[in-house]
């Protein structure tokens, strides 16, 4: 009997597969049956938590193809997320469109606005560029609140919840299933964007992007395509939760949640597509415990009570961050590399 | 590896196709128990009340006292069996009450889980901790048929009134109330300039309505425009208060909360801005600008400053009032040598009041242990008809169409440090909801 030492391809299109074996083919399909029958035995709670992280995944996909991949620092995320909600919310709620039109436009909204932000990252970059982000955030917000008679204002708007043949995706389960359907398409296509001439372009730029632009890569051209991109993922994720919420606000899109986008990306690892979901999930999982804590904390110390729980998640979150950016910097995925490496190795890892 | 991949890639076609339409895309409306109630043995019943408080962020001070309040009416109704000292029905002696809380943040997401969670535990009733998570939630609850109470009132839960109620007024009808009283005092020539000047959130900007600036014109102002600061200011207002200036304005009217209304007030008086300065202007603002807690803060700088919808202050010139003795009562019980001096205790007091009251309404009709969500709105909530809280608020009315408990509020001022009530003015109901 022989026991294979490693995987060997034939062709460079079998190299460069994503799911190279049948075990990477049955362990998806296990996945994917796992994950979609979860509403058959998880609980409203279970669900609206995975929603909610799938709708994040799918932003933070975004974000990584923006700064992981491309190395453009952006802390406006959030400020894009609202810009395709409220494309979405306008379309559906106004105008009458279904939301199946109103998706993608909401993701290609999104993408314009980005370009608009993105123009500056031609001349400036790193600290220069994250403050120039920071204000497409606040001036997005802004621009929503000023237009009260097309987006509400302060007040927002109700937006209808998407249908299926007149079957309107009212349940836990059937937005679930929406949401992790549009995520599994967005993870493969981020994947394949990365893959791309575009995706070894933005790589070169996050690099070095003197010498990129002296081995002939346009960087006005490709650092635009990663802020469109980035922020049409930024659009389709804004436009489903506002879907989900039934309202569109600009509270629903907080600076500090494009601040959390970025600190999801250190502790997953930039420039992975798995980093990104294990970014989400370990800090949304975090601030679950902590909500859940919080109140068995105060028990204990009833003396200081409601203050015990109080900023926990906070400063649990902003720790984790800090741990992570000294003791391993390229966050989770590597660990999770030097698992599997270990696994194929043994027994003679070392 | 191709017919692999096929037969993989048509599997998963109609794995998630039928996955996608089998389950239950739409839901049934909850209806009320109407069930005659069984005679059942008497066994200790646990209901809950509590919700999501904002124990992070700009309102954690606020619903930490919230908080206490809430804790502290439960052990008294658990221990006494009573529903408030200047009211003679009694809470069932079979049921125990529970408070349940979670930290949302004041965020929307936490905010939808904290709801499944609570929901899962059996919560009858429900509480909002604020704007940012009420707008998520007021769907939710609506389809859940559960009664919520809320530290917000935007003009939002209006619209279309769902199951959200408040003990505050709307925030409009407060700056409505403020404006009723200026005009009524006013001695200047000509018509009085009125300009919003309010915290730059969803709370703040929900002044700025058509039917505001409309009812203020109407009673006689000149409206001049309007100018936002953030919740909490980290640098002096010192632009927007030059313009209310530059632009003649007598009175300003806004939703600001301490942190915002006092680095705001003192900056105005550096600026030679107030009742008593060289330039006089008076500033109104809503309820969470609570005078209780801004006066002490601010001493005599804050002189002048007006605050609609609030409560009575906590301190020995109100101590004959039934809810100010109360609270003294239960300091002097939960918090010998340590008292929680913070008004919003009062609104945590009240706000329990209304949860129990609707509990115990409902448990009227349905026996405590079958009670249903839908059975505490409709048999509950919907028949809370002049509340008294011991007049730490008017006396409350709720019903399907009447989210906003007040029909008059307090308007106080700032006078030399002290709170002192102007009187009670009605809420107009300004915003016209849909």
């Amino acid at each position: 009997m022989s026991l294979p030492s490693g995987v060997f391809q034939e062709s460079y299109g079998q190299d460069m597969a994503i799911f190279r074996t049948k075990a990477h083919w049955v362990l998806l399909l296990a996945f994917l049956v796992l994950l979609f029958a979860m509403p058959l035995y998880s609980s409203d709670r279970i669900l609206t938590i995975l929603t909610i992280m799938g709708i994040t995944i799918i932003s933070v996909l975004g974000l990584n193809i923006l700064t992981g991949y491309c190395g453009q620092i952006s802390i406006g995320h959030a400020g894009f997320m609202a810009a395709g909600a409220y494309v979405s919310a306008i379309l559906t709620a106004k105008l009458g469109w279904s939301f199946w039109a109103a998706l993608p436009c909401a993701g290609l909204g999104a993408g314009l606005v980005g370009i608009i932000f993105g123009l500056p990252s031609l001349k400036i970059k790193g600290f220069y560029l994250i403050m120039a982000t920071v204000a497409a955030q606040f001036i997005i917000i802004w621009v929503i609140l000023q237009f009260q008679n097309i987006t509400g204002g302060a007040d927002g708007l109700s937006v209808p919840r998407p249908e299926i043949g007149g079957l309107v995706l009212k349940s836990k389960a059937s937005y679930f299933y929406l949401v992790m359907i549009i995520t599994c398409i967005a993870v493969y296509l981020a994947k394949n964007i990365v893959r791309t001439r575009a995706g070894r372009a933005f790589v070169a730029i996050r690099d070095n992007d003197l010498a990129a632009e002296v081995m002939g890569v346009n960087l006005w051209t490709y650092k635009l395509t990663a802020f469109f991109i980035g922020c049409v993922f930024a659009g389709v994720s804004g436009a489903l939760l506002v879907h989900y919420y039934a309202y569109a606000s600009t509270d629903h899109f907080p600076f500090m949640n494009s601040v959390w986008y970025l600190g999801m990306l250190i502790v997953g690892g930039m420039g992975s597509m798995t980093g990104v979901i294990f970014g989400v999930v370990s800090l949304k999982l975090l601030d679950e415990a902590v909500t859940v804590f919080g109140p068995m904390l105060a028990a204990i110390f009833p003396a200081i009570a409601a203050q015990a729980a109080a900023s926990l998640g906070l400063i649990l979150r902003g720790l984790v961050i800090i741990l992570f950016l000294i003791f391993e910097p390229r966050g989770l995925v590597h660990r999770w590399e030097l698992v599997k490496s270990y696994y194929r190795r043994w027994p003679f890892s070392y | 590896m191709t017919k692999f991949r096929l037969f993989f890639a048509v599997s998963l076609v109609v794995m998630l196709a039928a996955l996608l339409v089998l389950p239950a895309c739409t839901k049934e409306t909850p209806a009320p128990t109407t069930a005659a109630p069984a005679p059942t043995p008497p066994k200790t019943v646990t209901l809950y009340i509590g919700g999501t408080f904002a124990l992070t962020g700009a309102y954690a001070e606020d619903t930490a006292a919230v908080l206490a309040g809430f804790e502290d009416y439960a052990k008294y109704v658990n221990e006494n069996k009573k529903l408030a000292p200047w009211r003679t029905e009694t809470f069932p002696a079979d049921v125990k009450l529970e408070v349940l809380w979670r930290d949302d943040e004041l965020k929307p997401e936490k905010a939808l889980t904290i709801f499944d969670e609570l929901k899962a535990k059996g919560m009858l009733v429900y509480r909002i901790s604020g704007s940012q998570t009420a707008l998520p939630l007021m769907n939710p609850l609506n389809d859940a048929r559960i009664g919520a109470t809320s530290m917000a009132a935007g003009p939002y839960l209006l619209s279309p009134p769902k199951t959200i109620f408040t003990n505050y007024p709307l925030y409009t009808d407060e700056m409505g109330a403020i404006a009723d009283w200026y005009l009524a005092n006013w001695k200047g020539t000509g018509k009085p300039r009125v300009a919003y000047l309010t915290a730059d959130s969803a709370s703040g900007r929900s002044i700025d309505i058509p039917e505001m600036e409309a009812y203020l014109t109407k009673i006689g102002y000149e409206f001049v425009g309007k100018q936002f600061v953030p919740m909490v200011p980290t640098t002096p207002p010192t632009t927007q208060l030059s313009w209310l200036k530059d632009n003649k304005v007598n009175l300003t009217l806004g939703f600001m909360i301490n942190p915002g209304s006092q680095p705001t007030i003192k900056e105005a008086v550096r600026l030679g801005m107030g009742t008593n300065l060289d330039y006089k202007i008076t500033f109104g603002f809503a309820a969470p600008s609570h005078l209780a807690v801004f006066a002490p803060a601010m001493g005599t700088l804050g002189d002048g400053v007006v605050v609609a919808g609030s409560y009575p202050p906590m301190d020995q010139a109100h101590a004959n009032v039934p809810g100010i003795a109360f609270y003294n009562q239960l300091q002097a019980k939960y918090h010998a040598g340590k008292p929680v001096t913070h008004i919003m205790y009062l609104a945590g007091i009240v706000e329990a009041m209304i949860q129990t009251e609707a509990l115990r309404l409902a448990a009227l009709k349905v026996p405590a242990d079958q009670l249903k969500p839908v059975d505490v709105l409709e048999y509950g909530f919907y028949q809370i008809k002049n509340l008294s809280t011991g007049d730490m608020t008017p006396p409350l009315t709720f019903g399907p169409s009447d989210v906003e408990g007040a029909d008059v509020m307090r308007v106080d001022q700032d006078q030399n440090g002290q709170v002192v009530l102007l009187g009670n003015y009605p809420c107009h109901g300004i915003y016209k909801h849909e």
